[in-house]
Formats: structure tokens, sequence, C-alpha cells
């Protein structure tokens, strides 16, 4: 099938099969921050943005994607520098492989005026999984730049 | 300036061994035993050769029979002949794509005749049981006596005589056993690796493996090879713990690369890695502990039974056995032990290293049996503690004597800073504790220093940064010792070509081999008298026992109804020396304790009948944002460190301490002692039923 869809803001255009899973779909196209995890949507280390929803782009053909705005960790973290400067000042990662899928998912937390509560944070995040940290200093990242106190 | 690794990891740009693209790559895909023990009586790949896509369909009689391992080499690079264990690698089809050979993977049809398997451990001990393999005693490697029977390792401490008598004269005494399931490392990254054969037949790979150097040594023993034969290229490591430091499937995609001639990657679906790579080890542990009218411990009988699977070669220490299994009670005075720890081959997936190897579970064992026996001397948890944690100058149970021993005031600190919490209405507060040290060696590694043209200093490092923070503690070390400022400092990971040795990460070892090694490079880079570069080697010492305590005081709300257990908070006392880089070290302490939480109540492989039933991560629960207590982390300062920089281990503490602290909260809550982990609502319920009416 064909697709044409915004990617961190460049009109792509591609002739793809149509079970291509979008994950597969961004790799290809060299954008190899999107991680495959688990695989069924659980781990959320292949998040990207639909819009202004987060999606497991492991789950999710690329077809339906078509003609929508696509983010990926790549684009994100320069849309919001701010997010990105707070992961990496507060340390917010170790073996990193979860990161990516962290940044996006934050970065659709920004934009959905929710609380920038502890519990709040938790909540939302809970669809990525992170095993290195124990989530402290994730967390304080997505409220540092909420300009919550941390 | 924070970790040097961050500004990649969150731009996207590190690049993952899944992430490197060779041209002219082409994909393996595995077909799996579906039995777990049977003879292989016929591989038909006609159709899948067939499929669109396909380059080839290779099974075990198209490459030589070679064995791979960590320690003992039994792990074969196919299936041959028979599969072990339902996941074991009996085909492997590679195609242009990964999914052109998943495809025809589904089309392979091996036809089995089954066997009888050996699918648990207990079984597997019995004389009458079926072996695993015919005379595992001849595999290179191999730690056990011939005739021995479906034995991986048997290690004894101490003396059984002498620990009967102590038992035999004490006031009060535990006899209890305790259990703990399978479970995976749960690093996100699942196993891959890349191959390549270049042009002078020398072998390139890409791996998620922490210990490249190991590696290459593993891999140029079972091909073979000399190791200089074979490079190993730097990738970041996406979660290890344990479980990467095997050569997994790297001897199957060498030998295909070299058939192709094309550079070929196996990237495991996680439903694989859960399936069929290297999990820790379950385990059953007979604990008999006794003490004197005064509660001071007598003697110790410890029979830990654990399930290695059917491969033996992703354990890498000398004994063949998870060390921590080894050694129980090893902080506190026990006159008189005797411990047998042995490990089982059976028809299930080989089981690997996991954070502290053992030590989970022993600790679960013996920290819960202490609660117990505290409980019979009419003793508080805390003062059965205190009367009998070791005092520095003591040797432990084994012979071991630390440089200090702090257990006892990291006890006080961890009680002088706990707080009950409220429990919400309806349940029941609960506080539990549990402690945990163990003596760490350090290990040798290799630094280049090289002078840049803009003045700062490259520092070659060979191992990768798999999470750790090692390349940051090597920047900030160096930084330090130099009085430079840390951005003068760049680290670069390169390949085994490059430097001449590293003992790889692991065992907690990595910051105190860091610290030896920097002020050795610090030395040599003040003296040099020219420009070139400056290379430092180390070896492994046998340097005195430094040993980190952790000690952890679990509050919990359990519902008495319901049986279900809340941890409302995880407090961690850990004896420190320097923290060089405080952030890093407070998130090592705090992931490991919420891969402690989830070892004491989520995971579980759920292994019956040979198979392991919890095959996804919506089923293999890992813990969430808000599913991990609170935690909080109390340092106590002032220990004695090793090397120039004056560091102590921390990497593998709080994940050991957790299942024991939130079990004897539990007890502590509701009177139900839960000694099969995980602690779900169902095992507390079931207790709760069984008390007598009130």
């Amino acid at each position: 099938v064909r697709l044409e869809l915004y990617l961190n803001g460049d009109l792509v255009e591609a002739e793809i099969a149509p079970d291509t899973l979008l994950l597969d779909f961004v790799r290809g196209l060299g954008l190899t921050g999107t991680k495959e995890g688990c695989g069924v949507g659980v781990c959320g280390a292949c998040t990207v943005l639909i819009g202004s929803r987060p999606v497991s782009s492991c789950i999710q053909l690329a077809a339906c994607a078509d003609g929508a705005e696509v983010w990926t960790v790549e684009g994100l973290a320069e849309r919001e520098p701010a997010l990105a400067r707070a992961f990496v000042e507060e340390e917010a990662l170790q073996c990193g492989i979860c990161t990516p899928g962290q940044l996006v998912a934050a970065g659709a937390y920004l934009r959905q005026d929710l609380p920038a509560d502890e519990e709040s944070i938790r909540e939302y995040m809970s669809g990525n999984l992170c095993r290195c940290t124990g989530y402290g200093t994730i967390v304080a990242a997505v409220r540092r730049t909420l300009g919550g106190s941390v | 300036m924070g970790r040097v690794d961050a500004v990649d990891k969150v731009a996207g740009r590190a690049l993952y061994t899944a992430d490197v693209v060779l041209p002219q790559v082409c994909h393996a895909v595995l077909v799996r035993g579906t039995e777990p023990r049977a003879g292989i009586l016929n591989i038909d790949s006609q159709e899948a050769r067939a499929m669109p896509g396909v380059l080839g369909v290779f099974t075990a009689s198209d490459f030589p029979a070679r064995l791979f391992g960590r320690r003992v080499r039994d792990v074969p690079t196919l299936a041959r002949g028979q599969v072990r264990f339902i996941g074991e690698r009996v085909a492997a089809v590679v195609a242009e794509t990964r999914e052109q050979a998943e495809r025809a993977a589904a089309r392979v049809q091996v036809d089995y005749e089954p066997m009888e398997a050996v699918i648990d451990a207990e079984r597997a001990m019995n004389p009458g049981a079926p072996a695993v393999h015919d005379s595992p005693w001849e595999y290179p490697g191999a730690v056990v006596a011939p005739g021995s029977h479906n034995l991986q390792a048997a290690v004894e401490h101490g003396s059984a005589g002498a620990a009967e008598s102590a038992l035999a004269g004490a006031a009060h005494l535990v006899d209890a056993v305790y259990t703990t399931p399978s479970g995976h490392q749960g690093y996100i990254e699942p196993q891959a690796v890349l191959a390549d054969v270049d042009a002078d037949g020398r072998i390139h790979v890409w791996m998620a493996n922490k210990s490249p150097y190991a590696l290459r040594a593993q891999l140029a023993t079972g091909l073979e090879l000399d190791p200089s034969g074979i490079e190993v290229h730097p990738v970041a490591v996406g979660g290890d713990f344990g479980g990467k430091g095997s050569p997994m499937d790297a001897p199957l995609c060498i030998e295909l690369a070299r058939a192709l001639g094309r550079p070929v990657k196996v990237v495991l679906r996680y439903g694989e890695d859960l399936v069929a790579a290297n999990p820790r080890h379950p385990a059953r542990i007979r604990v008999r502990l006794g003490c004197d009218s005064e509660g001071r411990l007598l003697g110790l009988a410890v029979d830990s039974l654990l399930d290695g699977g059917a491969y033996a070669g992703f354990k890498p220490i000398p004994t063949v056995v998870p060390h921590g299994v080894e050694e129980p009670g090893q902080s506190y005075r026990i006159p008189a032990v005797y411990t047998l720890s042995r490990v089982a081959y059976t028809n299930t997936v080989p089981r690997g290293h996991m954070r502290a190897p053992g030590g989970p579970q022993a600790v679960f064992a013996f920290e819960s049996a202490l609660d117990e026996l505290a409980a019979r001397a009419g003793l508080t948890p805390l003062e059965i503690r205190r009367r009998n944690l070791l005092r520095s100058g003591q040797p432990d149970p084994y012979g071991v004597t630390r440089l200090e021993a702090r257990g006892l005031e990291t006890l006080e600190a961890a009680m002088a800073s706990y707080v009950p919490l409220p429990a919400p209405a309806g349940t029941r507060h609960g506080m539990g504790v549990a402690l945990y040290d163990r003596a760490t060696p350090s290990g040798g590694t290799s630094l280049r220093l090289l002078p840049l043209e803009d003045g700062a200093i490259q520092v070659d490092v060979p191992f990768p940064e798999q999470g750790s923070g090692v390349h940051t503690v090597v920047r900030e070390g160096l930084a330090r010792e130099l009085g430079l400022a840390v951005d003068r400092i760049r680290i670069h990971q390169v390949s085994t070509a490059e430097l001449p040795h590293d003992d790889g990460v692991g065992g907690s070892r990595v910051t105190a081999s860091m610290s030896n090694a920097i002020g050795r490079a610090a030395a040599a880079w003040r003296k040099r008298d020219d420009d070139g570069p400056v290379l430092v080697v180390t070896e492994r010492t046998e340097a005195p026992a430094i040993s980190s305590y952790c000690v952890q005081v679990v509050q919990v709300a359990v519902d008495p109804e319901t049986g279900q257990v809340r941890v409302l908070e995880v407090l961690s006392a850990v004896d420190v020396a320097e923290v060089i880089n405080p952030r890093a070290h407070q998130m090592q302490l705090e992931g490991g304790a919420a891969m402690g939480y989830g070892f004491a109540c989520l995971e579980d492989l759920q292994v019956s009948e040979g198979q392991v039933w919890a095959a996804s991560l919506s089923e293999f629960r890992l813990p969430a944002a808000a599913d991990v207590p609170r935690f909080r982390t109390v340092l106590l300062p002032g220990a004695r460190g090793v090397g120039v920089l004056n560091v102590k281990p921390a990497g593998e503490l709080t994940n050991v301490t957790t299942a024991a602290a939130v079990a004897n909260a539990v007890a502590a809550a509701v009177g139900v002692r839960v000694r099969d982990l995980p602690i779900t609502a169902e095992r507390v319920f079931s207790g709760l039923g069984q008390q007598a009416p009130s």
C-alpha cells in the first residue's frame, strides 16, 4: 500500500507491504532510536507519537498512520529540548534501551495538560518499563520539565 | 557533567546490536524444539527453502560438532540428534528479511520421538530418573565426577558432623524449606548478535554481551581459533543483570555467516528470550538453624538444590554454582556450619546468572529462617541480628575475615531512619528486616590514554556501558586523579583488537576494578616522558575481603480478608566508602530494590511440565513506575574501600534482601509465614485460612 505521513515534521512517502509494522517502518528508515522490546505492546520501548497520542509501534500497522503526524525519539528530542535536557541532567537512564520510549511517552504527557504530581506521572508512565533505574530519576525528569519541584 | 552516555541515549543515537546494519546483512530465525526431551527423527525443510527470500535452512549436520559455554562447554551450536528442552535451537532459517525467515521457519517440519523427560530438580536427583546427558563429566570444563547423576555441580562447605551435633544441642531450632521460582533478568533489549567473516577469514562480532573479551575467549575456545582471529566490536548493551555473558547465539551466527559468505543477524523476539535464553535458577533450600537459650546461633545446615536446566554452560564461575547459595549466613557468627549446594540437570530451559547469582535465593531462605528462629527464642528480629552479626576481626563461618564488618552499624543506621507509615483502613501494618553482605574481588582490565590536539585526553576502554555507569566512573575518576575538568576526558570504547585484556563487568566489581586501573593510569600519565599514548594493564587481585552491607527495612500493609500485600516502603541502608557519582549510585540501589520487589512479589516464569508458560512480558510481569514501592536510602559513610578512588561495590545489594524483608514484614503483619516466592495474595490468603480462628 501507499503511505504518506509526516515523520518528525517531514513528509515521507513510501510503498509498503500492508502488514508492515510501524516499528519496522521507522527503523527501516534508519530511525533506530525506536526499539523493539517485548513485541506485544507492554514494555513501551517502541513508543512513538501519532499526533499527540503515544502508541506502541510494535503492535501498530504503519498503514494505520497514513496521513498522520508521527514523532519518534529522534524528532521529539529536538522538539522538546527541555525534556531531553531534563533526562540528561537528572541522569534518568542507565542502559538506555527504554530511554527513547520513556522520552516519547513523557513528551506526550507534557502536551496533555495533566497534573504534575508524582502519582499522576507514575500512572501515566507505567506503560514504559525500565529495569535499571527504579523509575525515581525518570519521574524526576518529567516533573522538572513540567516545572514541578523535584 | 552527568553521564558519559546520556546525550546519545536520550537522542536515540546510541547503537545497540539490533541497530547495527552491514551491507548485505541477512537474518536468521530459529526453529525451536517443542518437546522437553525427544530424539530428532527428521527435519523437513523443503517447503521452507522454497519460500520467498530464503537463503538457506541449516541443521546441526551442516556444521562441525562443537560445544560452547562460559565454564562447562556443553551447549551445542544446534541440537544434534536430540532436544533437551522446549525452546532449544533445532534449525536456523536465513532469509533476506527477518519476516521472511520467520514465515519460512514456521514451515520447517521436525519429527520427534518423545523420550522420558526430567522436568524438575528433585526428580533429577532420583537415581531412577533418566539421565539428561549420558556422561556430562566428559564435557570440557566439567566439575562433576564420573558416575554422577544429573549433576551440573555440587559444592560443600563446613562439616556435617559439627553442624549436626551443634543443632542437636540447640535450645531452639528451625527446620524449614524455602522455594524461589525461575525468573528472567528482564533486560528490555532481547539477546542479539551480528556476525561477519571478512575476506581474510577474520570473524567480526557485534553482540548484546557485557564482556567482549570473555566472549572472544569463549568463541575462540569453542571454534578452536586463536582469539586474534575474532574481533568483538563495541555496541551499547540494553540491560544485562547477569544474563548477557554467554556465547548464546553467537556460535550459530558465525557458522551461518561462514556458510553464506554474508553478515548474519540473530535478534530474538522477547518471547523466545523468556522461554529459551538463560533465566535465574529456581531453588529449593532447606535451612536448619539452631540457637542457644540466649539466642546465640550455634549451628546451621543448609541443603540447596537448584534447577540448572538442560545445559551448564551459562555459569561462569569455577564451581559452576551460582555462588550466593554456597555461603548462607555469611554475615553472622555461627560456630558450626554445613552447606551442600547442588545444581541439577533437567529437561528445562538452561539457567544462567542474574544479579548477585544465588544470593536472592539463599538470603530469602536464611533471613526468613532467622526471623522464624527469633520468634521461637522469644527475641525480636532486630535483637537476634544484633546478638549474632559479625564484628570486625571475626571470621565468618566460611573462614573469611572482612577488612571491616559493619553489619551492626548498618542495621542501627537503618532503624534510626525507620518511620512507620500509616496503613490504609482495613489493612494490617507489618515491618520486616533483612541483611546481606558479600565480599567482592576486583578484576583486571586495560586502559589507554591518548593526548588529543585540544589538550584533552582520550581514554580507550575495553568494556561496554551496560548501564552501571562504568564509563562515567572512568571519566570522573581520572579527572579527579589528574586534577582535570571532566570534559577534558573523553571515553571511547574500542574493539577487542585494540586493548590487551579485560575481565568484564559482573560481580559488582566494575567500579572497584576501575579504582585500581585509574590509579595506575593516572600515575603513568603523570610520569610519561613523551606525547605518546599510555597503556595500563591491571590483573585480577586477591585483595582483602571488602564487603558492602545492605540492611533493608520493608513496611507492608496486608489485607486480612484477601491476603493482598501492598509494599509501602523499602528503606535500604548501605555502608559505603567514597561515592563517585551519587546519582548513579542511588539509581543502582533503587533499581536493585525495584528488582528485589519484583522477585519478592511478582516475577515467576511459571515453569511446569518442562515449559515456560509466562512467555511474554504481559504474563511475566516486571514492576512498572506505578507498581514500585516508595524507596528510601540511607548511606552509612566512612567505610574503607578499594584502590585510589576508595570505593565499594553497590550493584548487587538491594535486590538481594527485599524478598526476605517482605516475607518477614508479612509475618509480622498477619502471622503468615510465606516460604515460597513470589509472595502473592493467594499464598497469604491460603496461610490466613490455616490460622486458628481468633
